[in-house]
């Protein structure tokens, strides 16, 4: 296993390059950049020599293959280089944001994972019963709502109408529990149910479907007919199969999780790698974009490995050599 | 799911209907299914209010009206008005035209890329498979936000036919690969055999013998794009990514209304374009589903 996972870690990198290389040459194809903004500063006299100094020192005069080889070796080095924007090293940045999307992110799949698939196998084993039929409708209905529009529903609710929780930001500003544990917790619950409640729908959906496959197969016939209760067996024979091909879909998913986070997190103005992607890409702020880029790419990599792993995990007749 | 699916097939085989066209007995399965119908019905609805629009409402969606902005819902402007003085209702209707034309035509566009790149792959096999098919996972794996981000601004400019080509490029990868899925099958078709050995040119095996047996498919994957297009365009103008705001869209209404204090004193303004994105996926998606049952192969009799 533990070879296996490193054999994937390194078949990650040509993948990496590919993109890195596809983002480098769409950056420069990207119309102006970052410093021709000094010429609308009425303070700079000589702007283009300005301008001219700033992109030989950021290296913006080499050729393009250059260019990319140089990042590539800062890379190596742990470097990611300065945003132009900010003037501050992106790991800097990074370091700020990608916690906040990674607690966003990680809340919601665990939200997932939680409600979408034991809610799956309970409509399962209730198939075609009242409760089945109306929460299977339920699902449908909420996984045609994009997440965004139901960001905008939760606000007005939950925000506005009621007043119980609060629709912005990471903590409550100027009152003496700013950045309380319960106070992170009230500014998680909106965006997190936001981003994940489209998915749970799609999973208990997917969860339904693979459970009613299993639940007709004759093991299961003979895990009843040794006398074991229903929930154990749903839970632990049906679900041990049913679960395969959604783990498969989940890990697939992981890099969507993050991508479908930039609109909540705007929406929610939570400061999160989304805010920093969007204005490094209207700022042309080089550094930044790719820096992002190669998360966001590693986000989906780590994702698909995560499925294989834990389908191996699941079904011990998978074998990796 | 499944079972329910196997359920109907035999409750269909047992009737012993006649001999009919396929396709006629798909599209009596579609009529069957309640939930398909009512979709058909809503999204019918829907296209109708869109087209008619002028029927609707006497005003210009794209008209200031600086004298009469900010009103609340009155028997003039049933939706009130927004801060720039545009009806409400005129926006709501002929913005559904631009929304469901960039989600259809955006679906129809990733299809063909899909078809074309699937087709070849699946169809010759080999090495231009293995090449096509290494492209289309690094795609896959291309984080989409960055990519739509470069693309916008590499337009330079933002309107209809640019966010349908920017959707169609990021999004054609998934349909390709499952298209050609579906070619490596057909391709050990008997059928498929029988007109290589006859001589049958490969374009004529492709365009005439396995082309309409993919329309099934396609029937159902253009319905599903069709659906995440309408909430992916939506979500793309209200990041200030997609259509400009002069263009009447319903992610252009939410991303206008949805600051905090519109939102709250307004709802006139949001709810309406939101709950027409949620009608028109809802409807999108029954009807797929109803055209996935009623394609269903193992239904075929």
């Amino acid at each position: 296993m533990a070879t296996y996972i490193i054999r994937r870690l390194l078949g990650l990198i040509p993948t990496l390059i590919v993109i890195t290389i596809i983002v480098f040459i769409l950056m420069h194809l990207m119309p102006g950049n970052a410093f021709l903004a000094l010429t609308q500063n009425p303070h700079i006299k000589d702007a283009s020599v300005v301008i001219q100094r700033k992109e030989a020192a950021a290296g913006l005069n080499l050729p393009l293959w250059q260019q990319y080889v140089n990042w590539v070796m800062n890379l190596l080095h742990g470097n990611l280089g300065s945003s132009y924007q900010y003037q501050e090293p992106v790991s800097r940045l990074i370091g700020f944001s990608l916690p906040n999307t990674l607690t966003l992110a990680i809340t919601a799949e665990i939200i997932v994972l939680l409600i979408g698939i034991p809610m799956g196998v309970l409509q399962a084993s209730r198939v075609n019963k009242g409760f089945d039929v109306s929460t299977s409708f339920i699902a449908v209905l909420l996984y045609s709502i994009p997440g965004f529009v139901f960001a905008l529903f939760l606000i007005y609710i939950f925000s506005f109408t009621l007043n119980i929780l609060p629709s912005f930001g990471t903590v409550t500003p100027a009152v003496p529990w700013s950045g309380d544990l319960g106070d992170r917790i009230s500014h998680l619950i909106l965006p997190a149910l936001a981003l994940s409640l489209p998915s749970v729908a799609f999973y208990s959906r997917l969860t339904r479907g693979n459970t009613l496959q299993v639940i007709v197969q004759d093991f299961v016939r003979t895990a009843r007919s040794k006398g074991l209760r229903d929930g154990r067996v749903l839970f632990r024979h049906v679900l041990r199969n049913a679960i395969i091909p959604i783990i498969t879909q989940f890990g697939f998913d992981i890099g969507g999780l993050f991508s479908g986070a930039v609109l909540i997190e705007e929406i929610f103005t939570w400061p999160g790698m989304g805010e920093l992607t969007v204005s490094a890409n209207l700022n042309r702020d080089y550094p930044v974009i790719l820096a992002t880029t190669l998360i966001f790419a590693i986000t989906v990599l780590i994702g698909n490995l995560i499925a294989d792993i834990l389908l191996a995990v699941a079904d011990p007749r998978i074998r990796y050599n | 799911m499944a079972v329910q699916a196997l359920q109907k097939n035999m409750n269909a085989s047992n009737k012993k209907e006649k001999v009919k066209a396929p396709w006629k007995l798909s599209l009596q399965r579609f009529m069957r299914n309640r939930l398909a119908l009512a979709g058909a019905i809503i999204l019918l609805a829907i296209v109708f209010v869109t087209i008619a629009a002028p029927l609707f409402t006497p005003y210009n969606p794209t008209a200031i009206n600086i004298m009469n902005t900010n009103l609340a819902p009155s028997a003039a402007h049933p939706l009130g008005t927004d801060g720039s003085g545009y009806d409400n209702l005129a926006r709501l209707l002929y913005g559904g035209r631009v929304d469901l034309t960039v989600a259809v035509a955006a679906a129809v566009m990733t299809m063909l890329i899909g078809v074309v790149y699937g087709g070849i792959s699946g169809f010759f096999g080999g090495w231009i498979d293995n090449l096509l098919m290494r492209f289309v996972d690094i795609m896959l794996n291309f984080p989409f936000i960055p990519f739509i981000l470069a693309l916008e601004a590499i337009f330079n400019t933002s309107g209809v036919l640019i966010l349908i080509t920017v959707v169609s490029l990021t999004a054609w990868p998934g349909p390709a690969r499952f298209m050609r899925g579906i070619f490596l099958q057909l391709r050990e078709q008997d059928y498929v055999l029988g007109a290589v050995t006859i001589g049958a040119s490969k374009w004529r095996i492709i365009f005439r013998h396995m082309l309409p047996n993919t329309i099934s498919s396609l029937a159902v994957l253009v319905s599903m794009a069709v659906a995440g297009y309408v909430g992916l365009d939506a979500g793309l103008t209200f990041l200030g990514l997609g259509l400009p705001l002069t263009v009447p869209s319903w992610g252009g209404m939410l991303s206008q209304a949805s600051n905090y204090i519109d939102m709250r004193t307004e709802p006139y303004l949001w709810i309406p374009p939101a709950a027409m994105i949620i009608l028109t996926i809802l409807s999108v998606n029954f009807i797929g589903d109803g055209l996935r049952d009623a394609f269903d192969p193992q239904a075929r009799s």
